[in-house]
């Protein structure tokens, strides 16, 4: 099963970890928020770093579930599992809509209706106060119930916010290793040719335009039952921004490479937090400097680094 | 439930007829078709037929409109007027992918691989109409998706080798010389097991050697059940391997014929051929 | 009715000028480079903010708005040399990031240097507000007016008429064949960047007396810019001026009569829509792909 050795890999390292440093904050509550990242920014890379297109406001879609999971548990008092299915379900149709005339439009012209629709979405998220609060958000969301047991207490969370990270990640490694993930990268790599294979490309891209935004969506649900509250701060552009950032820094076209530009930068601005009145500046600074140095991704920069100095050693031998 | 059809590439064809019987229906017969640029008439009435099992060359000088012509058939242009009837289905209105439905696979004349894919996956590709593709289905990878990846494999290996390109099934697909990423796209056609394979200029960028390579494939291919369709400007390729020419000038049809014919053809020598050579048939 | 609305027309008029020259500024880039800078909208900021600075600690208004626009095109000289330089190669996707990091840091920059306060230019020539035909017009907004105006003529003489501004559209039309003619493509990019930062330092001292700025001004702006560039069609530097005056007196008009809470949703809106019926740009290049 050498396919899935890395997501083995992972596996055993989520397990190891909290038992060398168990009670460790980073360990388990940024290790958490990193979780929730991972799950964003794997559904995002589907979008622009296998099918190609490129989406400045994916946080709508994070938004939106965590949303839809809030006022149904909160508002009209939904168990928990049956608002997350129904905000999935509410954001996948939405996305669906979304798509059909979105995704006819390239380059930057897509970029800028992504950008669009993520600003719509956050505006309503400030302005619908009877629904969403406002600017002050929703809180009091209960906690999350998984068929009688209420998840509680940043251990927990973490090992199920960890096992939501592994089963997306298997989803998708086997999404692009079948018929559908070559059909989709074939979208990219000349949307010609891949008409004349008999892709219908047009729906090829909905499809990922709404798996995307389903894995975001479930980000979002796990996110306002863990945080017990959702404000429109979490959803905004800078938000977006970040997780384009997380795909590109890790690597288009990786599902791993997402998976470590989430966790890197998860990391990185935990430690920022500690400049204050620098950390925007340094935050920019740093933006700049990865793209500028390292713009093929940490991963596929870091697996090019080790096959060299595998072969280097081999020769040594 | 077994839901991949599970036919092997070159098993289930009719032998080769080098003259159909005058009662047979062609298996594309193109009517009257117009196709305009802004005013410029790329295509101004053409019409012809192609019978089944033959190798139909379509030549012409540069501005003939050749490639228009290819891009018509396969729906990336919608023609002002006319009808393109394949088998016995109108194409004319379909969009790619529907043509590509009906049995219809082509090669480009810039090449069109997929460079962020291994050559093997790019053909894999070319089967994506003999798969069933379903994302929930993929992405649990249910046990059919893994018997149907086995099979896609398979049979992309197979169109590989139809081409001699079995050493490199691995490579990235940009990381070959250029004459065997012709080839691959040639495969990943074929993968898809048409009916009718469209070749858009498949010897442009080929060496000598390699050119005989490609006529040696055609032939191969021709002899597998593939009708044909050929835009070429490499004059003996065209004449050794074709069995019917049509010729096109300013978007006409100036001759139709077999090679002999067209070669002698007093109108195609003066537009195109210009003069004294000849080739061998 | 029709007094609110020629209200509402002036209004948007003067937003829309706004909108219009921070789109002109993407224009610019954009024609020289096919990158879309994320960072023009701080250079707006940067213009404004650095006006307001220069004028308490003294000097004169006119003289402090030149000062401070020459030091905004300094930073986007800067800008373009030691980060869209470096990273010449990069893809597009790569080259917008390093856009928005840059726009981070201008803007974190002027955080440090001005903290969270709101500040704001006095008026050039006093703020008794003019009636014109049932409508009151600020005198500032006869100023942005004038002066997108000229700019727009400006530009758009300097990219017809002069051999610079033509050799700029070159390197955008095909870079390979300019740097064959001997156009420098690096000198031109970094006169883009110069001559977006000044168009745009420009526009936020000239709106500066209207509008409240602060470090976080250029957001917004440089999204509503990007809009009109986009709305306009990318590249057409004309087409971004008419996107901007369009998406101007739809958000007021939006924000009027509809609802001023969502009126940066309405303007979004509207770009989607014209996005979904012109998918590129109301005068954009409709591109014929070669198969």
């Amino acid at each position: 099963m050498m396919r899935l050795a890395g997501l083995y890999a992972l596996a055993a390292a989520v397990v190891v970890l909290p038992i060398l440093w168990p009670d460790n904050y980073f360990v388990i509550v940024v290790g958490a928020s990193a979780g929730l990242h991972v799950i964003l920014a794997v559904g995002l890379n589907l979008l622009m770093g296998y099918a190609g297109q490129i989406s400045l406001g994916h946080a709508a879609f994070f938004g939106l579930g965590a949303y839809t999971s809030a006022i149904l548990s909160t508002r009209f008092g939904w168990p928990s599992l049956a608002a997350l299915v129904a905000s999935l379900l509410a954001v996948g149709v939405l996305a669906w809509l979304f798509a059909r005339p979105i995704l006819r439009l390239r380059g930057h012209y897509l970029a800028m209706a992504t950008l669009g629709f993520g600003i719509i979405v956050h505006v309503v998220l400030v302005q619908a106060t009877q629904w969403t609060g406002g600017p002050d958000g929703l809180s009091g969301i209960p906690p999350l119930n998984l068929l009688g047991w209420p998840v509680d207490g940043d251990l927990q969370w973490y090992g199920v916010i960890m096992a939501a990270m592994l089963l997306v990640l298997w989803l998708s490694l086997n999404l692009v290793d079948s018929q559908v993930g070559r059909a989709l990268r074939a979208v990219h790599g000349s949307e010609f040719a891949a008409q004349m294979m008999g892709v219908d490309t047009g729906r090829a891209k909905t499809q990922v335009f709404v798996v995307s935004a389903l894995f975001a969506a479930f980000a979002g649900s796990l996110f306002a039952h863990q945080q017990a509250f959702v404000s429109p701060d979490s959803f905004n552009l800078i938000v977006s921004v970040e997780l384009v950032t997380m795909v590109v820094l890790g690597g288009m076209a990786s599902t791993f490479g997402a998976a470590c530009g989430a966790i890197a930068l998860t990391f990185l601005q935990q430690g920022l937090v500690v400049f204050e009145d620098y950390e925007m500046l340094i935050h920019g600074a740093l933006l700049m400097a990865v793209m500028i140095f390292l713009p093929q991704g940490l991963f596929v920069g870091l697996h090019q680094a080790a096959g060299r100095w595998w072969r280097a050693s081999s020769r040594r031998l | 439930m077994a839901r991949v059809k599970s036919s092997s590439l070159s098993a289930d064809r009719s032998p080769v007829m080098t003259a159909f019987p005058p009662s047979t229906l062609p298996l594309l017969a193109v009517t009257g078709l117009e196709q305009s640029f802004g005013g410029v008439m790329a295509l101004a009435g053409v019409s012809f037929q192609v019978a089944e099992g033959l190798i139909y060359a379509v030549i012409g000088p540069n501005g003939a409109g050749k490639t228009t012509l290819f891009n018509a058939l396969c729906g990336f242009y919608q023609p002002a007027a006319g009808s393109i009837r394949f088998a016995d289905r109108e194409l004319l209105g379909l969009p790619p992918h529907r043509i590509a439905a009906c049995g219809v696979a082509r090669t480009f004349q810039n090449l069109q691989l997929f460079f962020n894919m291994t050559v093997v996956e790019n053909v894999m590709v070319g089967g994506h109409l003999r798969a069933k593709t379903n994302v929930f289905a993929a992405a649990l990878r249910l046990p059919w998706v893994r018997r149907q990846e086995r099979c896609l494999r398979d049979w992309a290996i197979e169109a590989l080798e139809l081409c001699e390109l079995g050493d490199c099934a691995h490579h990235p697909a940009g990381a070959l010389p250029y004459g065997l990423m012709k080839r691959v796209e040639i495969a990943r056609a074929l993968a898809a097991k048409p009916r009718l394979l469209l070749l858009d200029e498949p010897a442009a960028g080929l060496n000598d050697t390699e050119t005989l390579a490609l006529r040696a494939l055609i032939t191969r291919i021709r002899a597998s059940g593939v009708t044909v369709l050929l835009v070429e400007h490499h004059m003996p390729l065209v004449m050794g391997v074709s069995d019917r020419l049509l010729v096109l000038d300013y978007g006409s049809v100036l001759a139709e014929g077999d090679p002999v014919a067209i070669q002698t053809d007093p109108r195609v020598v003066a537009a195109y051929l210009g003069g004294a050579v000849s080739y061998a048939v | 009715m029709p007094e609110q609305l020629f209200q509402f027309l002036v209004t948007g008029i003067t937003v829309g000028s706004l909108y219009a020259l921070v789109g002109l500024g993407f224009a610019l880039i954009y024609n020289a480079s096919d990158v879309v800078n994320f960072a023009q909208g701080e250079f707006v900021m940067l213009g404004a903010m650095a006006a307001i600075a220069l004028l308490s600690a003294g000097l004169p208004l006119p003289l402090a708005a030149v000062v401070a626009t020459l030091a905004t095109v300094a930073v986007g000289l800067l800008l373009e040399r030691f980060a869209i330089e470096p990273a010449a190669g990069a893809s597009v996707v790569a080259t917008i990031i390093i856009t928005i990091g840059a726009a981070i840091f201008l803007r974190g920059v002027a955080l440090l240097l001005w903290g969270k306060d709101f500040h704001s230019l006095p008026p050039f020539s006093g703020d008794a507000p003019i009636r014109l035909g049932g409508a009151t017009v600020l005198p500032q907004s006869l100023w942005v007016l004038g002066a997108t105006v000229l700019l727009v003529i400006v530009v758009r003489t300097f990219f017809n008429r002069t051999l610079l501004g033509k050799a700029l559209l070159a390197c955008a039309f095909n870079r390979t064949a300019a740097q064959a003619v001997g156009i420098n493509v690096k000198v031109m990019l970094r006169l883009a960047y110069g001559l977006s930062a000044g168009l745009g330092a420009l526009a936020g001292i000239l709106i500066a007396p209207i509008t409240f700025s602060s470090y976080e001004a250029g957001v917004m702006l440089g999204l509503k810019g990007f809009s009109a560039a986009i709305v306009g069609g990318i590249g057409n530097p004309m087409g971004a001026v008419a996107g901007g005056l369009l998406l101007g007196v739809l958000e007021v008009l939006g924000a009027g009569l509809v609802s001023s809470g969502y009126k940066d949703a309405i303007a979004f809106v509207f770009v989607l829509m014209v996005l979904f019926f012109e998918p590129t740009g109301l005068f954009g290049h409709k591109v014929a792909e070669r198969v």
